[in-house]
């Protein structure tokens, strides 16, 4: 069957040609394309190929089998045919045998239809042993002949026309014993032939109808299994998606234990997953970018203050060097030192914020962090006139995670905070432990113009907002929650229009307290 | 009319009124010098001075605050609004609001004493 090879080998050609445009493409295969790869292949196409096969073999196992079944009925009809003109010779050989007796003439008759019976006997012998056990056909043979045998006797008697009554007596005797068992047994080989053609003819009736459940039967359990094949792994796709679409881009594993075309489709989505995964990079970074621009803004107004201080201070001392007593001279000169500290640490806070760096998780203690995070805002929320406030809960366990990325989080809540509250809002901020055990929560509420039901769905989507153009990248939650969907947790709100919002970020903790050694 | 300019001075930066002080005194000012928002106010209330200058960012109580309370109290006295945020927007704001002039951080002490002489001037004294 040529035509059914060459799917095999086209499919075998594919894969190859893939492997090699994924080798010019420089793909590496990395470790979670290898556990997908190098699993035996079992194609869905094989599989079809092998239900195919399983049924044509059937099909032609029916075939050969019918013709075989047909074939022996036709023989055995032929053989009862032959055993029939047997049964009738020797009839015909025992009626002139009668005639003989009674008006003296056919014997030459009789004669010639017992040789014709005898041959007809030994043309078949083969077949009639396999019929009859071999002493039967023996004693078939052993009558026969024996009736030959008188009634070749009688013709010598007839030819010497001895009136020897008594030997012609002796012989019909003879003749009738012999012709009765030869009679029965042909009828017995005629019977036994008909009933086993007949029980075989029953047989052929029957075969088609146990083939038809045989193959219907198989038909279904072939139907549901390859049904399994495909929808098994489409739901496991659509789940992975799902998963996906929540933001949870770790690769996909291998479900079955041999590859098939399926496997394509979850490689391709690897890919897909590492691209998504450096596009989220891009937009966190991105997204930092523009936060760090917001910020610039807030730090240059706070270097003002300093700037400001040491200016004056430099300028007394310019003006008035002469008459100042060392006292103050020295009292201005740490003013210098202090101004010129705190401006570092203006921009020192920012810098570290803006720094790109690789992404690394460390122990982090998150009740540090959010006040760091609110320092970098606080420039922000003083140019709004809104107060901010927070409240930390000492001893905190440590969690794990990436610090600038969480920073990220946190500034973005707040920064939304304050663009949500009129001048006098005010922000509260605590980091405590969260009700679920194992879990840190971070609220940050404001008493802002709260965000109206409708777009509440949409809030986590990339690009949304309710900002006017150039004024939001409709990022920030979204990269929140790519952010804090990759830490294990979750970012949750509540809110009321006019009223207030609440945003909860929950993050997994480890159990030994912050202000522990730092590993 | 009073021989010396009495002058208010309120910043939250200890510096600025350390510094701003003698500046101001060693021309011929009568100074007082606030870090209290609150504080101030109060003196507002008591005394009428001829010049309030303000830093606008402060805890509590802004710049605009004070302006509208100086002006409720007394309409000849100036204001100058000093800021470290000086956007348009508060500079139009505080200037609608009649303040006499805005300068902006980092100055120079010659800077204030320019505008204060400018004040000065506008209320009839000749230094």
């Amino acid at each position: 069957m040529p035509d059914m090879v060459n799917p095999l080998e086209l499919e075998s050609d594919f894969i190859k040609k893939s492997e090699e445009t994924e080798s010019r493409n420089k793909f590496v295969l990395n470790k979670n394309d290898r556990e997908l790869l190098e699993r035996p292949r079992f194609t869905f196409r094989l599989h079809m190929l092998l239900v195919f096969l399983l049924f044509s073999f059937l099909s032609m196992a029916i075939i050969i089998g019918s013709v075989i079944g047909i074939n022996r009925i036709q023989k055995k009809l032929h053989f009862v045919q032959t055993s029939e003109r047997y049964l009738f010779q020797i009839e015909q050989a025992r009626r002139w045998e009668k005639n003989y007796f009674l008006y003296n003439t056919n014997l030459e008759d009789a004669v010639q239809s017992a040789d014709n019976a005898k041959t007809l006997l030994s043309q078949n012998l083969k077949k009639v042993i396999t019929v009859l056990s071999t002493k039967e056909t023996d004693t078939i043979i052993k009558h026969l002949d024996r009736y030959r045998d008188l009634l070749q006797e009688l013709i010598v008697l007839e030819k010497n026309g001895i009136e020897n009554t008594e030997k012609k007596e002796e012989i019909e005797t003879s003749l009738r014993k012999h012709g009765a068992k030869m009679v029965e047994v042909a009828s017995v080989l005629a019977y036994e032939e008909q009933e086993s053609m007949n029980a075989m003819l029953d047989l052929i009736q029957r075969i088609p109808i146990y083939c038809l459940v045989v193959v219907l039967l198989l038909r279904v359990f072939a139907a549901r299994f390859l049904t399994q094949r495909l929808v098994k792994p489409l739901n496991h796709l659509v789940k992975c998606t799902r998963r996906i679409a929540k933001g949870d881009f770790s690769p996909l594993v291998p479900m079955r234990k041999y590859r098939d075309e399926f496997t394509t489709v979850e490689v391709a989505i690897n890919r897909m997953l590492e691209q998504l995964k450096l596009h989220e990079t891009a937009m966190v970074e991105s997204h930092k970018l523009r936060a760090v621009g917001t910020l610039t803004a807030g730090v240059a107004h706070e270097l003002n203050n300093p700037l400001n201080n040491i200016m004056l201070t430099a300028h007394a001392m310019l003006e008035d060097h002469k008459d100042l007593s060392e006292d103050e001279l020295l009292e201005m000169i740490n003013d210098l030192i202090n101004e010129a500290d705190r401006s570092r640490s203006i921009v020192r806070n920012l810098l570290d914020f803006a720094r790109e760096s690789e992404s690394v998780s460390e122990p982090l203690d998150l009740g540090a962090l959010v006040s760091e995070t609110i320092k970098l805002a606080l420039n922000q929320v003083k140019v709004s006139g809104a107060k901010i406030e927070s409240q930390i809960q000492p001893s905190l366990p440590r969690m794990r995670g990436d610090k600038q990325q969480l920073k990220q989080v946190f500034l973005n809540l707040i920064l939304n905070a304050v663009d949500a509250v009129e001048k006098q809002g005010n922000i509260k901020i605590s980091v405590k432990k969260a009700d679920m055990p194992g879990f840190l929560s971070v609220q940050i509420k404001d008493n802002g113009c709260g965000i109206p039901a409708h777009i509440l769905p949409n809030i986590f989507d990339p690009f949304f907002t309710t900002k006017g153009p150039g004024k939001g990248t409709g990022l920030g939650l979204s990269v929140s929650h790519g952010i804090i969907t990759m830490h294990g947790g979750q970012i949750s709100i509540e809110t009321e229009v006019g009223k207030y919002t609440r945003f909860t970020v929950i993050l997994p903790s480890r159990s030994v307290p912050a202000n522990f050694n730092r590993t | 009319m009073k021989e010396k300019l009495e002058i208010l001075l309120l910043d939250d930066e200890t510096i600025v009124g350390n510094r701003l002080g003698p500046v101001l005194e060693k021309v011929g000012y009568d100074v007082e010098v606030f870090e209290d928002p609150k504080k101030a106010l109060n003196r507002i209330n008591e005394k009428e001075f001829d010049i309030v200058i303000t830093d606008i960012m402060m805890e509590d109580v802004n710049g605009i605050q004070i302006l509208e309370e100086v002006q409720k109290k007394s309409e000849k006295t100036k204001v100058i609004i000093i800021t470290g945020y000086a956007t348009v927007a508060l500079a139009r704001e505080a200037m609608e609001k009649g303040a006499f002039d805005m300068i902006a951080k980092p100055f120079r002490p010659n800077d204030l004493r320019s505008v204060v002489a400018k004040a000065a001037d506008s209320l009839g004294y000749k230094k």
